[in-house]
């Protein structure tokens, strides 16, 4: 038994040796080598995850565009429908307006109407009073239709004022007394007395026919007038009654 | 018969002695040096036949390794695969005519089981510190030192009389059957020693890869996922 | 004397390698059925059980060998043989 240690350490040696030059040719190279494969299977791998990745973004955009136009399209078409219900109120306004304006416009045509037929109303009225009270008095004795209404001229004559009275019948003029009909003697001297005693002083009158007096007597003149006749009253009356008609239509 | 145990020099250069097992050893080296430049030359993504046949080689070696010692196989690559390597070839060396393999002599094994030796000192000195690589030889206790220390000593021993007792016995075996019978009758013992080899080169670089495991200890660096795919017995 | 200790030598290397193969062989025998009877309960788990199997199988060879090397010293090494 015997050890050839030069052997020993020659061995030693030449395996340490081929470790380095294997390590240094073979492993690592191959290693390294399997490393950067399996680096670009990962960058492959990560490569296509990226590019799924852009791929979804991209179909996420799409779809966020589609959304959008789907919103502005919505928008378009809630601003158009309010335009369209403001076109529709402002026109429901206007039509409403020009109702309302057509509607005042008819009432004041029949409040205009309502007022002329109102008016002609009262005419006719007046006119089938006059009609009434001439078909009454002509029942009534000629006389009546003067002589009852003397003591009213008088009193009317009395009551005007002085100045007025003053220029009456002054200067010798006469007096111009509206008679429903012709007066005869003993009414004209009657109606003359009468006035005379109501002015204080004589006076002449002259008659004058109005038959729209129906019965009465009434002095005309430039600055006054004593209304003393049914032709006065129905015009008092009349006039009370369609003031009375348009206050309460 | 000449002794399985005594080497005789085949030339000498100056003072040094150059015998059988560190020619086949320069032979391998140049192989695998020629080999491991030719194909390393021009590596590339796609690879070639012999790349591949590479790649997948030090795949195994580290799913091996990966597997063994529950770390990154990187640091422990070089020296594994090379011994894997070279004992492999070594024992095969013995399907040329007129080689014997180096690892049939005592010499061969003693300089590998060193080289294992001096690398777990290195390798756990380097991943717990001297002190801390110290400390595992008091583990459980600091009754146990005087038997760590003789583990240290039978277990290399173990490595270089297991190796050179399989490889060694095989040469012999078909020594003394080509003596007996020269012809087809070794063939099968021939196959027995091809697997036999296999089996002791990997058995080797295993428990160079358990021994250095359990001398870089339990804080070991997380270990790669590439190694667990190579799962070859 | 020397024709004396050769024979005996030879003898001691015989009996050596027979009775050292003994042991292993009923060891490696039992490690291996264990195996088999591992890997047929647990299939996925057969790539550790075979590394350890054969790991295993090469520490009970070790003493076979062993009784191989003290063999062979007794037959090329023998001290007692000038």
């Amino acid at each position: 038994m015997r050890i050839d240690w030069w052997t020993l350490g020659l061995q030693t040696i030449n395996v340490l040796v081929l470790v380095f030059i294997l390590s240094r040719f073979l492993f690592r190279p191959v290693a390294a080598m399997i490393e950067e494969r399996r680096a670009a299977a990962a960058k492959l791998l990560d490569d296509a995850r990226a590019a799924r990745a852009a791929a979804e973004a991209e179909r996420q955009g799409v779809e966020k565009q589609a959304a959008d136009l789907a919103q502005s399209r919505g928008e378009a078409m809630k601003a158009a429908a309010e335009q369209a219900e403001a076109e529709k109120r402002t026109i429901l306004a206007a039509a409403r307006a020009e109702a309302d304006r057509l509607r005042a416009a008819a009432a004041a045509d029949i409040a205009r109407e309502r007022r002329e037929a109102a008016a002609a109303t009262s005419d006719e009225a007046s006119r089938l009073a006059l009609d009434i009270a001439a078909r009454l008095l002509s029942r009534l004795p000629e006389e009546a239709r003067v002589t009852g209404f003397v003591e009213g001229l008088a009193k009317g004559a009395a009551d005007l004022p002085e100045s007025v009275r003053a220029g009456m019948g002054a200067n010798g003029t006469p007096i111009r007394l509206k008679v429903p009909r012709a007066l005869s003697a003993d009414e004209a001297l009657a109606c003359r007395e009468r006035l005379s005693q109501a002015l204080g002083r004589a006076v002449e009158i002259t008659p004058i026919v109005d038959p729209a007096l129906v019965a009465g007597l009434e002095i005309d003149m430039p600055h006054a007038a004593v209304r003393n006749s049914f032709r006065a009253d129905l015009d008092r009356i009349t006039a009370a009654l369609t003031q009375d008609g348009r206050q309460s239509p | 018969m000449t002794s399985p145990l005594i080497l005789e020099p085949v030339f000498q250069i100056g003072p040094v002695p150059i015998t059988e097992p560190v020619l086949v050893t320069w032979a391998i080296m140049i192989g695998l040096a020629a080999l491991a430049f030719l194909v390393t030359r021009r590596l590339s993504l796609q690879p070639s036949r012999a790349q591949a046949a590479l790649e997948a080689v030090v795949s195994a070696i580290d799913g091996q390794i990966a597997d063994t010692m529950q770390a990154d196989p990187a640091p422990y690559r070089a020296l594994i695969g090379t011994i894997l390597i070279y004992v492999l070839l070594a024992n095969w060396s013995s399907l040329v005519p007129g080689i014997e393999p180096p690892t049939a002599h005592l010499e061969t094994d003693a300089a590998l089981a060193l080289i294992v030796l001096g690398a777990t000192i290195v390798y756990g000195v380097r991943m717990q510190g001297l002190g801390g690589y110290l400390k595992t030889f008091a583990e459980p206790s600091w009754v146990m030192i005087p038997l760590n220390l003789v583990e240290q000593i039978t277990r290399t021993f173990s490595l270089i009389v297991r190796l050179f007792g399989n490889i060694m016995s095989g040469v012999f075996i078909i020594g003394i059957i080509l003596s007996l019978a020269g012809l087809l009758v070794p063939i099968p013992l021939m196959a027995l020693d091809l697997l036999t080899g296999a089996v002791q080169a990997y058995i080797f670089a295993v428990l160079a890869c358990v021994f250095i495991g359990a001398a870089i200890g339990e804080n070991r660096p997380p270990r790669n996922a590439s190694g667990k795919e190579h799962d070859t017995p | 004397m020397n024709d004396t200790i050769q024979a005996v030598s030879i003898i001691a290397a015989a009996l050596a390698v027979s009775f050292g193969a003994i042991g292993p062989a009923l060891a490696e025998g039992r490690a291996v059925a264990a195996a088999m009877d591992a890997i047929a309960r647990q299939p996925e788990a057969a790539g550790t059980l075979s590394r350890t199997l054969f790991v295993g199988l090469a520490m009970i060879e070790t003493m076979a060998i062993y009784c191989l090397v003290i063999a062979l010293l007794v037959l090329f090494a023998n001290p007692f043989i000038k």
